[in-house]
């Protein structure tokens, strides 16, 4: 290591004001205090959760669209109450997180070859892509605007059939299918 | 001793015990509320809200628990968190020095609030009765007596009136004046006292950084020192100016000399008269608090958390206390020296407060306890102020560079605080009082500061321009393999060897 090693950058060069640095300083202390006033008087948006909620905003002030939002998966049931998935495997493949999990069965009624008899959505593994939902054929997956759903455990997470047609029972009168 | 005899007891204790208790929690609860002010600052100037769920519920009391009141109760809750967090201290640590750091820091700066001078001086006329001895006596001997018994608060005496009592002794009734000031220890070397209690404050900061045997502990706890060092020798030439204008060390005489007025209306106070004093004062504390843009020592994004990396719970929540209260009693001594302290300006025109003033040439004193008590949350209001402008400071400036920091302090500030002591004395000397009196600076004497600051200033500056340049501190060395090879090199710089890049050979380079 030779002192001809070292390379010697040259700086900008500062006028007078930005040598000085106070008036900087100050200019900088006003942008703050601009900041400061503004949040001050009430033009922040922060929304105060759970006294404000983005599902009851409007989009345009930060709100959430509720028929596209994707949040916590249901098994849509068609008009017989039946549960629409025919077991393709389709969304199970389509998931990049891997987290559904499916076994099919034969179906107990006559115009349908195949239904799951076990459907599990580890919710969170879940990414909340909606491949899913564009993947199924029969519309028999979709993703609520729910996304306050707590646990416990991670037990508790895994979403198993009976659990999924219950989110589409809580569901579909506010998001219909 | 019965309650009667307990609450007399109590009801004479001397003032400054009152002062004294009352102070220090009153500092202390500011302190734990200056964390909520701190991050409620942080958030406004980030276009949030800070904290405002904790009330004084905590969350579980039933009736309390939905009010949230701004979030005030979050002092309380933070208080409890360090109280329950588990304290461990790490094996490899040196177990005296590791547990000793954070005391030594929290108890030097809580005994630096004894000396602020928080109300003024209140006066209290109270009526003595001596007995005059048998032979005569007079009233010389009468006043030696009083004044042996008198504790230090005496100012003056004169005698009412005589009488003689039913068993035939003669009385005389004495008009005792007692003058009490509302701080904790008025001393007469009270500036001195602050600077050298807070020089000691480096040494929490250097003995944690080395007890925690741990690198990044060690060159935070490097870095504060030297910063801290640094730093102390303009921020006492800055004071120095103000202790020569006045001719004393006195804080309480500091801010008495500030309490009158200049042309009828403008309140004397130093920063009109030597506002480059005040923003030397300024810079020099947030450097001694360790305050961005000097917080080099506890740069969160590069030191962890450079001294305090080790410490948790209630110690690491010491070290936070002592940051803040030193904060609070460098903006306190700023307050006391600069802004008139405890001073409200133009309230002692209004002929009902002038009536309580009864000694014209100083200010300070005044009969009423209720006009001590509201000089004493005044000088508070204003502390908050200037604490509000170390926070405000602290999320607009980027941080300095130890070296741009080592710069500013030893080439910047030093050379210019001493000039300004130059300018300062020359201005005492033409102004100056016959010897053993204090200075009063009225209006021409503090518009020849005024105008000697500017001279500093523009002096200063232009003689900064002409100087030739300093010697770069700031050069980057060349390692194999890294893009600054890449970099091409200043024109005039002949390349060295074999580390050059191929470009350097030959062609002239434009300098980047």
């Amino acid at each position: 290591m030779k002192d001809s090693d070292v390379i010697v950058l040259r700086e900008p060069h500062l006028s007078l004001g930005d040598q000085f640095y106070l008036p900087q300083v100050l200019i900088g202390l006003g942008t703050t205090m601009k900041h400061m006033l503004r949040t001050l008087g009430g033009q922040n948006r922060v929304i105060q959760y759970p006294e404000e909620k983005r599902e009851d905003m409007p989009v345009e002030k930060g709100g959430i669209n509720l028929t596209t939002y994707r949040g916590v998966h249901r098994l849509n049931k068609d008009e017989e109450g039946r549960v629409k998935c025919v077991a393709c495997f389709m969304c199970s493949t389509a998931c990049p997180a891997r987290c559904i999990h499916i076994e099919a069965g034969e179906a107990p009624w006559a115009d349908r070859e195949k239904y799951p008899v076990k459907f599990d959505i580890d919710e969170l593994r879940c990414i909340y892509c909606g491949m899913c939902e564009e993947a199924c054929p029969v519309d028999a997956i979709e993703l609520t605007h729910l996304y306050d759903i707590v646990g416990l455990t991670r037990q508790e997470m895994i979403f198993d059939k009976s659990k999924l047609l219950r989110v589409y029972d809580k569901t579909v009168k506010d998001e219909p299918m | 001793m019965t309650v009667d005899k307990a609450i007399a007891w109590v009801l004479d204790l001397p003032a400054w015990v009152w002062i004294t208790i009352i102070a220090h929690f009153l500092v202390l609860g500011t302190v734990a509320y200056l964390i909520l002010l701190e991050r409620k600052v942080a958030s406004w100037v980030q276009d949030r809200i800070g904290p405002n769920r904790v009330g004084l519920g905590f969350g579980i009391i039933p009736g309390l628990k939905d009010m949230h009141m701004f979030g005030l109760g979050q002092p309380l809750a933070d208080g409890l968190k360090f109280i329950v967090k588990e304290d461990y201290a790490a094996k490899s640590v040196d177990k005296v020095l590791f547990t000793l750091a954070p005391f030594v820091m929290i108890i030097v700066i809580i005994i630096s609030i004894a000396v602020l001078p928080m109300g003024g001086i209140r006066q209290l006329t109270k009526q003595v009765d001596i007995t005059l001895p048998a032979q005569g006596a007079s009233q010389q001997q009468a006043l030696a007596q009083l004044r042996k018994d008198a504790d230090k608060d005496y100012y003056a005496a004169a005698p009412a009136r005589d009488y003689v009592a039913p068993d035939g002794t003669a009385h005389q009734v004495w008009d005792v004046t007692y003058r009490y000031h509302f701080q904790i220890a008025d001393l007469n070397i009270g500036v001195l006292y602050v600077l050298a209690i807070l020089s000691l404050s480096v040494y929490g900061v250097v003995i944690g950084g080395w007890a925690s045997n741990n690198k990044y502990s060690f060159l935070g706890g490097l870095r504060a020192t030297a910063n801290m060092i640094s730093y102390e020798i303009p921020l006492g030439l800055a004071v120095l100016c103000i202790v020569l204008m006045f001719g004393t060390l006195n804080l309480e005489t500091i801010v008495d000399q500030q309490a009158h007025y200049w042309a009828g209306f403008i309140p004397a106070w130093n920063v009109f008269s030597q506002p480059l004093a005040f923003v030397m004062f300024l810079i020099c504390i947030h450097a001694e608090a360790n305050r961005a843009p000097f917080d080099m020592a506890e740069a969160e994004q590069e030191l962890v958390g450079g001294y305090h990396t080790e410490y948790s719970s209630m110690r690491f929540a010491l070290f936070f206390l002592a940051e803040y209260a030193g904060m609070v009693t460098t903006s306190a001594v700023c307050v006391a020296l600069f802004f008139g302290g405890w001073q409200i300006p133009w309230v002692d025109k209004i002929p009902f407060i002038a009536h309580l003033m009864p000694d014209a040439n100083h200010p300070s004193v005044t009969t009423s306890l209720i006009v001590c008590i509201v000089r004493a949350l005044v000088m508070f209001g204003k502390t908050i102020i200037v604490i509000f402008v170390f926070m405000w400071v602290r999320w607009s400036l980027p941080r300095f560079r130890f070296d741009q920091l080592m710069m500013l302090a030893w080439r910047a500030l030093i050379p210019l605080s001493l000039a300004l002591m130059v300018m300062t004395a020359i201005v005492v000397y033409f102004w100056a009082p016959e010897p053993g009196t204090v200075m009063l600076i009225n209006g021409w004497a503090a518009l020849a500061l005024l105008v000697g600051n500017a001279v500093v200033l523009v002096l200063s500056m232009g003689i900064s321009m002409i100087l030739p340049a300093a010697p770069l501190t700031n050069r980057k060395a060349y390692v194999p393999g890294s893009r600054y090879r890449r970099t091409p090199l200043p024109l005039g710089i002949v390349s060295g060897g074999s580390l050059a890049g191929p470009r350097a050979t030959g062609s002239p380079v434009v300098a980047g």
